[in-house]
């Protein structure tokens, strides 16, 4: 009796239900048993902020993808498999899903692969057409699901959201060609705007990964400039306390590994957080998970700084406006420890 | 006047940036493991570079190439804290033990968390 082996990669689109019932329906066609295999590939290795919030969104979308597979197969011969790939690795590129694609078949003895028109595995970017072209060049047979696509990306037509994004690529970018040129030179604010124009249409979409808001956003951005005078003061004194330390010849560092709970979005807000950690001497972040932050931090002084908070309401302040700011600090909400170094 | 005063305050600012620099280097020396030294690898591109910039800005004057002096800053302050996770990161992922001050294990931290509580930074 003949088996015929499928891998069907699955990404969360408006298409891979389809996807899935075509690949149940043409395994069938091919021969009287099928074997499906169903994978989702992890984009982010394991451990890098929100992939616990990726892989449970990948367990969710293999066990709807299961049920399709149960209700399209009636009372077909059909074996299932699930399983995510890529959990261990950073995938960058579509060479890279092509191989984990590849080694996968390989192992399994996969005869072809049912592609997602609109597979997306990534966060933004769209890769079916170099990843056919690098199934193509190691020789993996592929096939493309025939599906009817509602009215093609959707969120081009997003109303005023997609303006939104447009208008605020395009203000960024001109911004920062003016700021580089001349203002003044009208050959610069033509090419400029030129410029700023194929930037936000060829940009807009992938430039912003949360919604914009007309009052927020700008706001946020008031925020930030405000922020950061705050910073460069921190960091000029956190450089000659720490100066001071190095310089002394009893060098009286106290290396310590602290974990610290933050309160800030995962993302920019974040990104920012552990960024302006880091930029202050004597305290550096070395891990990030979600909202867990590894701190190794050089002297005491730091290390207090660290637990007071400052830079983590600050970071509330720019993102979230002045009430959020007023919390407690991670010491006194108990969010902060020292830990030994087998936490690393 | 006014041209020896700048004078003085780009000497000055110069002056600090290689301060900085300098202890930056003595820091990278003595300190004991890679966790440390990222620290004061940092001093450079904050106060290191900073100071320099802000000199070259006041030397150049009001005009143009004083913005691109900030942007630079601007981009510097963006990329090294990058660059100091990654290196401390990946230190960390090869296994790299940090050397910690010794009585960093689990039973006194608590005690020892209330004695710092009221150092002086």
């Amino acid at each position: 009796m003949a088996v015929e082996r499928l891998l069907v990669p699955l990404s969360d689109t408006v298409t891979v239900r389809q996807t899935v019932g075509y690949a149940v329906q043409s395994g069938l066609e091919a021969a009287d048993s099928l074997e499906c295999h169903l994978v989702v590939a992890m984009p982010y290795d394991a451990d890098v902020p929100e992939s616990d919030r990726y892989s449970d969104d990948a367990e969710r979308l293999l066990s709807r993808a299961q049920n399709w597979v149960e209700e399209d197969a009636g009372g077909a011969d059909v074996t299932i498999e699930t399983t995510t790939l890529g959990a261990d690795e950073y995938l960058f590129g579509p060479r890279d899903y092509a191989e984990i694609f590849d080694a996968y078949a390989d192992e399994h003895g996969i005869d072809r692969v049912v592609l997602d028109p609109e597979y997306q595995p990534g966060v933004t970017a769209q890769l079916l057409q170099p990843l056919e072209r690098e199934l193509d060049r190691i020789g993996l047979a592929y096939d493309e699901a025939p599906v009817d696509r509602p009215a093609r990306r959707g969120r081009l037509d997003g109303g005023a959201e997609g303006f939104d994004r447009l208008f605020a690529t395009f203000l960024i970018s001109y911004g920062f060609y003016l700021l580089l040129g001349d203002p003044t030179y009208w050959f610069d604010l033509v090419t400029g705007a030129a410029v700023a124009g194929i930037v936000a249409v060829s940009l807009a979409q992938v430039t912003f990964t949360v919604p914009l808001d007309r009052v927020q956003s700008p706001l946020r951005v008031v925020r930030f400039a405000l922020y950061i005078p705050y910073l460069l003061w921190e960091i000029v004194k956190a450089n000659i306390a720490v100066s001071l330390v190095i310089l002394r010849p009893s060098m009286p560092i106290e290396p310590t590994l602290t974990r610290v709970n933050s309160r800030v979005r995962s993302g920019l807000p974040l990104t920012a957080l552990a960024n302006s950690i880091t930029l202050t001497p004597g305290t550096l972040t070395v891990r990030a998970n979600n909202q867990q932050l590894l701190v190794h931090t050089l002297i005491p002084g730091a290390r207090d700084d660290l637990f007071d908070g400052g830079l983590e309401r600050g970071i509330r302040f720019v993102f979230y406006g002045r009430k959020s700011a007023a919390i407690a600090s991670p010491r006194e909400r108990d969010d902060a420890e020292i830990v030994g170094g087998d936490e690393l | 006047m006014i041209e020896t005063l700048r004078f003085w305050v780009i000497v000055a600012l110069l002056g600090l940036g290689v301060l900085f620099t300098f202890v930056s280097t003595v820091g990278v020396i003595r300190l004991p493991d890679v966790y440390s030294r990222a620290h004061t690898a940092s001093q450079t591109d904050t106060l290191g570079a900073g100071f320099a910039l802000a000199g070259v800005a006041v030397a150049f004057g009001w005009q143009h190439a004083a913005v691109y002096t900030v942007l630079l800053l601007f981009f510097v302050f963006i990329t090294n804290p990058t660059a100091a996770h990654a290196i401390s990161r990946s230190a960390a992922e090869t296994g790299v033990a940090p050397v910690l001050a010794e009585e960093g294990e689990d039973g006194d931290e608590t005690d020892r968390d209330a004695e710092t509580d009221g150092e002086s930074r």
